[in-house]
């Protein structure tokens, strides 16, 4: 929730021409895309640039960066190269935030156009249902989902997904609300265009500037969310992500900071290019102005 | 002193558990003083995680049990060679045939309510606690048919069969005696006195503000003249390791057993002036960290795919990298510190990752085109991260000889059930408490008795072999010390042959504490008894 | 009027709420793998069949999963939340022990956030697009981009640790004995570095909504015609902007408790703070179901009691109502 509220738009009224041109003015949009872009670029160098397995144990434990030029960022407690380490989990904290936020756009989605389309019983019941996950806490909820399905990083995927939909529901339901008696929908409505139609081609496409900047900041907490619950020692130890990497550091955090750092610093880099190329999307689509004007 | 040696007399003269036990035991440590103990102070401690209950009587949990030998005696404590020594029973025998033992009791020990101790509360005790609910001696005092109490401070016990064993568990934690008059006809599990126990130890119990600290004051009763030193103990509850690290080497807390910091901690603090690192006091426990290798499974039913990952581990890397040099390799499931059942002579599994290889082809698994010959589960202890990363060890490890081994992280209610009760793993790993006995902690992973009660911490791999069953079973029952000690060091042999369990260390768990505590580590089951002797000296300090 | 609705809808909720999680945890949680039982057998370390079956008939565990169910359900709504047989008390005694701290902690950190955090919203709204808006917004992304429990320990090492100003963890010196003043004053200093930890993650976020809303708020037409009516700029800004922007961040403030508890977790954790978040991780792991479930009952509760109190602040600072008369 407080995800989305960070995203709430602000208003510069922007002439509406390219939106990419328009991303590309705001330095947020830039910094935010490149740094994406570099994250991504690292992910994708990934197995070429460390073909092994990071956790192979190659090297002499607790080297320091810089202390041996093969390793340049150093070996963890268990003489595994952190670099290679870095360059993989952002493969998985990419993908674990992707998907997460995938699932957590569905369900929102879905359940805010039903809500805000249909309206009276349904629309009850479901902002029912909703606050009902708003009032448990949902980081202590997923941490159940994982202690109930055990950690791995399909369940770890899930329980952030279906934990952090119900504020981007709210947001797509109020914004279907105010479509919802526009004129457009009134007369497609009035044309006999089915439902679906109309919520799929007419109402979604026009709700779309709020939920790509919520998509940009929900894969964002998904990378949070992911490296408290590997702290808590709900990890997948299969597989390198940066929040496990930075749970194994947490142990020798007074001695030897720099394990947990470097792939900590990696998950404040990535939340921030999220964040700002949400800030960026949120001036750049400014939904608001738009209607305004 | 003249106590201690009547009863070492006594001891030795009872064929019993001498030979067991080594009979070398010099003085305790702290029998001369280097400086004269200094009356009074608080000593804070660190307890982690915070116990369920405080009754060590139903429940043997570590945390229980650290803070219960400071409110309980047992009848006696061991030291740091396992010799049982005078606690509240002042000495004992043990009939030739092991089928009677006595107990001669201290005389005029109160509880902490004033009523006195007598051996009437250890008849009851025994009778309906360790015959019954409590949890490691239901098996040890099967044998005991009667108890009898010709006065208020004799207790003899007549044996159907010998148990031997018994005498090595009868410390404040192992053998904790109840006030019968709290307890007779009281529902045992919700008796209230269990979170605020009544004993007639060294401290007594005062406060325990749960999530925060537990406080115990000093027994100024105390059948042990002059002791204990300190006024208070509050052992607080710190759920974090960096932490417990930095309470530690800021001088908040100045005691904390059970290596309440990670290894990498350790090495720093014990660098420094102000703060000791003691792996003594664990005797007792003689702790060894093993591998279950499911035997059900299609390719670990056959030996020689145990014997192949026996060899492709290296057992000195896993001490010293994983480790970090807490702990030996072990090469028997009985620790090499229960000396006389020690076997040195088992098989050997040395590092050898061509012979693991040649082993694995032997049994038929090649590598496939990938490399790989099959793919095994390992489901870590889930007790903390040295675990996890043994498991991280073991799936490289194995990866050289072709096997690959995917790792499943869950919490421990999820560790017991499916390795104990759906028993749907391939190779867990765990560790358990060998105590001065291999009857006590070491064959619960062989005996074939314990499947499909779905128990944890017994048999996990699934092993099933009569003649190791009749061995176990003799053992428990055997009268002559000389004869169990054949009995086990055949068992070595068989258990280690088959290896359906694979001891990978002797762990050595570590105590810090500060260096101006003295007196904190005097005893083999130090860990587990009251800090009677501990002082703080506050005298000039280097800090 | 307004208010009475929002009460009588508020109650609604509430009732369903607990159904709901009465529900939904009863049975996911009974989901998870394994029982306190086997916890505790395995805490133990030993055990026999006989042991763990005597703890399962004290624990009510032996029940079919129906009675088990509606025992609970018929508990709940005589507001009994049962008993902890782990703990060995009353789930209501044992959350009345620990809410405090955590309320203290919550109260504390979002008091914080919201000062600290509504206050440099304000001046970079105030600044918009000058240096100071920048380095307030870059500062403000990465407190909400630093894992929330790297901070803590980080913060301890410095200020516990290496300066030595403050106490490792806890929340008050037991061996001291404070009393009165002493003991507020104990537990203050306890208090800072969890606050500060839980409290800069909020920081971010209500520094960012304050910034927004502000700017939201200069944009509209009324504040277009104070401008043109020659308004000072100051007075703008606190009279006009100030006041409209304060509304999204109390709605924000409401939907975020049940997340701060989340987060709470997390710092209860690093300062071994003896608060509601800590032990409802501990009940989870150690399948304390009844405490676990008394924990998200009443955490629930407060959830949707606050918000119900921010519904009514709501309509009290709605600008509908009190700004009517200036178009």
């Amino acid at each position: 929730m407080s995800l989305i509220t960070l995203a709430a738009p602000t208003p510069h009224a922007a002439p509406r021409s390219g939106f990419l041109w328009r991303l590309l003015r705001r330095p947020s949009g830039v910094v935010g895309l490149l740094l994406l872009a570099a994250i991504i670029a690292v992910a994708a160098s990934a197995p070429l640039l460390y073909p092994d397995d990071p956790l192979d144990m190659v090297a002499q434990p607790f080297l320091w960066p810089g202390q041996d030029a093969a390793y340049p960022l150093g070996t963890d407690m268990m003489g595994r190269d952190i670099a290679s380490g870095i360059f993989h989990g952002a493969r998985v904290s990419l993908l674990i935030g992707a998907v997460a936020a995938s699932v957590s756009l569905l369900i929102g989605t879905a359940t805010g156009a039903l809500a805000g389309y249909y309206g009276g019983r349904t629309d009850a019941a479901l902002m029912r249902v909703t606050e009902l996950f708003q009032t448990i806490p949902p980081f202590l909820f997923a941490l159940a989902i994982v202690a109930i399905l055990q950690p791995s990083i399909p369940t770890i995927t899930l329980a952030i997904g279906i934990t952090a939909w119900p504020s981007l529901a709210r947001l797509v339901r109020a914004e279907v609300l105010k479509l919802r008696n526009g004129e457009l929908v009134q007369a497609s409505i009035a044309l006999g265009a089915g439902d679906l139609r109309i919520i799929v081609l007419h109402i979604l496409p026009n709700t779309l500037a709020p939920i790509i900047v919520s998509a940009s900041i929900l894969v964002a907490s998904a990378i949070l969310t992911e490296s408290s619950l590997a702290f808590l020692g709900l990890g997948d130890p299969n597989v390198v992500s940066w929040g496990g990497m930075v749970g194994a550091g947490r142990e020798v955090l007074r001695t030897d900071w720099y394990i947990a750092t470097l792939p900590g610093l990696a998950i404040v880099v990535a939340v921030l290019a999220l964040n700002l190329l949400g800030d960026g999307l949120n001036d750049a689509l400014d939904p608001k102005g738009e209607r305004r004007a | 002193m003249t106590t201690v040696r009547l009863s070492r007399r006594a001891f030795l003269a009872g064929t019993s558990a001498a030979t067991l036990l080594g009979a070398t035991g010099a003085l305790p440590a702290f029998a001369q003083p280097a400086e004269t103990p200094k009356r009074g102070g608080t000593l804070t401690a660190i307890i982690q995680p915070e116990p369920v209950t405080l009754t060590p009587a139903t429940n043997t949990a570590q945390p229980t049990q650290v803070i219960a030998g400071n409110i309980f005696d047992g009848l006696v404590y061991y030291d740091f060679d396992l010799t049982p020594r005078p606690s509240l029973a002042e000495r004992w025998e043990v009939a030739s045939d092991g089928l009677t033992i006595t107990f001669h009791l201290r005389k005029g020990v109160t509880w902490h309510d004033g009523k006195p101790f007598t051996a009437a509360d250890v008849k009851w005790t025994l009778e309906n606690v360790w015959k019954t609910v409590h949890p490691r001696n239901r098996a040890l005092f099967e044998n005991v048919a009667e108890t009898q109490t010709p006065d208020e401070h004799t207790v003899i016990l007549k044996l159907s069969r010998p148990s031997l064993p018994i005498l090595s568990v009868i410390n404040a934690v192992g053998g904790p005696i109840l006030p019968r008059h709290l307890y007779e006809g009281t529902d045992l599990l919700n008796n209230p006195y269990n979170n605020k126990p009544v004993g007639t130890g060294p401290f007594v119990f005062k406060e325990w503000k749960k999530g925060e600290y537990i406080l115990l004051e000093r027994n100024p009763n105390y059948w042990d003249p002059g002791k204990p030193y300190l006024d208070k103990i509050v052992f607080r509850v710190i759920t974090d390791a960096a932490a417990r690290a930095a309470a530690i080497e800021k001088g908040e807390v100045l005691y904390a057993p059970f290596n309440p910091v990670p290894f990498r901690d350790v090495e720093r603090l014990a660098k420094l002036p102000n703060l000791k690192v003691e792996t003594r006091g664990y005797e007792w426990l003689s702790p060894v960290l093993y591998l279950d290798l499911n035997v059900e499974n299609t390719h670990l039913k056959d030996v020689r795919v145990r014997r192949a990952i026996a060899h492709a581990l290296d057992r000195e890397a896993i001490a010293k990298v994983v480790w970090f040099g807490y702990g030996k390799p072990a090469i028997s499931p009985v620790p090499s510190t229960l000396a006389s059942f020690f076997d040195d002579s088992v098989p050997r599994y040395a590092f050898d990752p061509r012979k693991a290889e040649a082993l694995l082809d032997e049994a038929g698994f090649k590598r496939g085109a990938d490399g790989t010959r099959f793919t095994l589960t390992h489901d870590p202890l889930p007790y903390g991260d040295d675990y996890r990363r043994t498991g991280e060890y073991l799936k490289q490890a194995l990866k050289r000889v072709g096997i690959e081994v995917n790792l499943r992280a869950q919490d421990s209610a999820a560790f017991i059930k499916r390795v104990y009760v759906d028993r749907d793993f391939d190779i867990s790993s765990s560790y358990n408490a060998a105590f001065p006995d291999p009857q006590i902690g070491v064959v619960r992973e062989f005996w074939s008795g314990w499947l499909g009660t779905g128990t944890p911490w017994t048999n996990g791999s699934g092993y099933r072999n009569a003649r190791v069953d009749e061995i176990i079973q003799s053992a428990a029952i055997a009268g002559d010390p000389a004869q169990r000690v054949k009995l086990f060091k055949e068992f070595q042999q068989i258990a280690v042959s088959d290896v359906p369990t694979l001891p990978l260390l002797e762990l050595k768990f570590f105590t810090v504490h500060a260096a101006h505590l003295k007196g904190a580590v005097a005893q083999g089951d130090q860990v587990y008894a009251g800090l009677k002797n501990a002082w703080i000296d506050d005298g000039p300090r280097q800090n | 009027m307004a208010a009475l609705a929002h009460l009588r809808r508020g109650f609604v909720q509430i009732a369903f709420v607990v159904l709901g999680i009465a529900i939904i945890n009863f049975f996911l949680l009974r989901l998870a793998p394994g029982d306190a039982a086997q916890v505790m057998a395995g805490e133990a370390g030993s055990a026999t069949p006989e042991y763990m079956a005597a703890l399962r008939r004290q624990f009510g565990l032996d029940q079919p999963l129906h009675v088990q169910f509606f025992s609970y359900l018929k508990n709940v709504l005589t507001l009994n939340l049962g008993y902890s047989f782990r703990q060995g008390l009353p789930v209501s005694e044992l959350i009345a022990h620990r809410v405090g701290p955590t309320l203290l902690l919550m109260g504390a950190s979002i008091g914080f956030a919201i000062t600290v955090g509504g206050t440099l919203g304000f001046l970079a709204a105030r600044h918009a697009g000058k240096a100071a808006d920048t380095i307030i917004s870059i500062l403000a992304l990465l407190f909400y981009a630093t894992p929330v429990f790297w901070v803590g320990v980080m913060l301890v090492v410095v200020f516990s640790v290496a300066l030595d100003w403050l106490p490792v963890g806890g929340m008050i010196t037991i061996e001291a004995g404070h009393t009165g003043l002493a003991y507020a004053w104990d537990v203050a200093q306890h208090l800072v570095l969890p606050t500060l930890t839980l409290g800069l993650f909020y920081l971010a976020i209500y520094t960012r909504l304050m910034r927004a809303s502000m700017l939201e708020v200069y944009g509209q037409d009324f504040v277009r015609t104070a401008r043109a009516k020659g308004v000072r700029a100051h007075r703008i800004a606190v009279r006009h902007v100030l006041r409209n922007a304060l509304l999204p961040i109390v709605t924000t403030l409401g939907v975020q408790l049940g997340s701060v508890l989340g987060g709470a977790i997390l710092v209860e954790t690093v300062f071994s703070w003896p608060g509601l978040g800590r032990l409802a991780f501990e009940a989870l792991f150690q399948r304390d179901l009844n405490l676990l479930l008394g924990i998200l009952f009443c955490s629930s509760i407060v959830v949707v009691l606050i918000n119900l109190a921010v519904d009514v602040i709501y309509t009290l600072l709605d600008p509908r109502i009190s700004l009517g008369g200036t178009p």
